[in-house]
């Protein structure tokens, strides 16, 4: 059994293999992801909306031991990872971190967040440092607005333009 | 030839056992906080997607990245003769994802009984189907761990979430 405090490393090592088989294979395994996600989200998502994704990333938060600030207005959800476990193990690893790894988050995020017709921006700020923010906003002009305030703004496949 | 039962004990043996050879005793990961079992059905997708993508073979050798790479500490105790490192990962991880199982050690094999392994059974209650190739992530982790040591690592899996891992000198 590859533990599941391990499994971030184990993942690494996937990203690592579809990287060199070039970019689609990558998107592909982040829908990938994106659809099983799908099973304990996207109900909850459509049925909640903001309120759903709160509770959803509140019990992430506790469970993957994060250390994250969540808030919720009326208009959109702000994640503000303070110290992200999944980077933090990548880094603390005697195999080598993908460069890209935190790219992934947005690539099953993003999918997920389009389908459920909210909108997305996700701020990496820097691929070597284990914090981001994450803004889900119902309106689409205001993610639009927010998009420019990004330091490192994340895409993904099919991102709704 | 003497066995005992150790999963009370281990901890307390393998401290003195492994300060008597004067080796670290830290485990590389050693991990706490609550423990996130859905990264198993995420390895179960991961499984599925590789293999059907690209086959079995690719499947395996990143599994022998994991073992040889991510678990680069471990293999070199392993290498040097220090066997209980890799039980004593076995049971901080065990013991953390509250499986069935127990470890015993005498001078020439450790070997490490699981009657019920958690993480199988929180795949098969998440998706119902887990993958048939579920417990290559074992079986070749374990292989890869040992190769270029004076040690073989043997899985046998005794049944759905149920397997014996031993680890003992190559003949």
């Amino acid at each position: 059994m590859i533990p599941s405090d391990h499994f971030t490393r184990f993942y690494n090592e996937v990203f690592k293999f579809l990287e060199d088989q070039g970019e689609e294979h990558l998107e592909a395994y982040w829908l990938e992801i994106s659809k099983n996600q799908e099973k304990h989200t996207l109900e909850l998502f459509k049925e909640k909306g903001l309120k759903g994704m709160y509770e959803y990333w509140d019990h992430i938060r506790i469970e993957e031991n994060c250390d994250m600030d969540l808030k919720l207005d009326d208009e959109k959800l702000e994640l503000r990872m303070n110290v992200c476990p999944s980077l933090s193990k990548v880094l603390d690893n005697d195999a080598e971190p993908m460069k890209r790894y935190c790219d992934h988050c947005a690539g099953w995020i993003g999918p997920l967040i389009d389908k459920v017709d909210h909108h997305l921006v996700y701020d990496v700020i820097d691929r070597n440092k284990p914090q981001c923010v994450v803004k889900i906003f119902k309106d689409k002009e205001k993610a639009i607005e927010e998009e420019k305030n990004a330091k490192l703004l994340m895409g993904w496949p099919k991102k709704k333009k | 030839m003497t066995w005992r039962l150790v999963k009370p004990i281990l901890q307390e043996n393998l401290y003195i056992k492994v300060n008597k050879n004067n080796l670290d005793q830290k485990l590389r990961y050693n991990d706490g906080g609550n423990v996130h079992m859905d990264f198993h059905g995420a390895t179960n997708t991961t499984i599925k997607f590789i293999i059907d993508k690209y086959g079995i073979d690719t499947m395996n050798d990143i599994f022998k990245k994991v073992g040889n790479n991510v678990y680069k500490n471990i293999k070199d105790h392993i290498k040097k003769g220090n066997i209980k490192m890799l039980a004593k990962h076995w049971q901080h991880f065990f013991e953390r994802e509250n499986a069935d199982y127990n470890i015993s050690i005498n001078d020439e094999e450790i070997i490490l009984t699981v009657n019920r392994c958690t993480a199988y059974e929180h795949v098969r209650k998440l998706v119902g189907n887990v993958s048939p190739n579920f417990c290559d992530q074992t079986i070749k982790t374990n292989e890869a761990l040992a190769e270029d040591t004076p040690y073989e690592i043997k899985t046998e899996i005794l049944g759905e979430a149920a397997c014996r891992q031993t680890i003992r000198k190559r003949a």
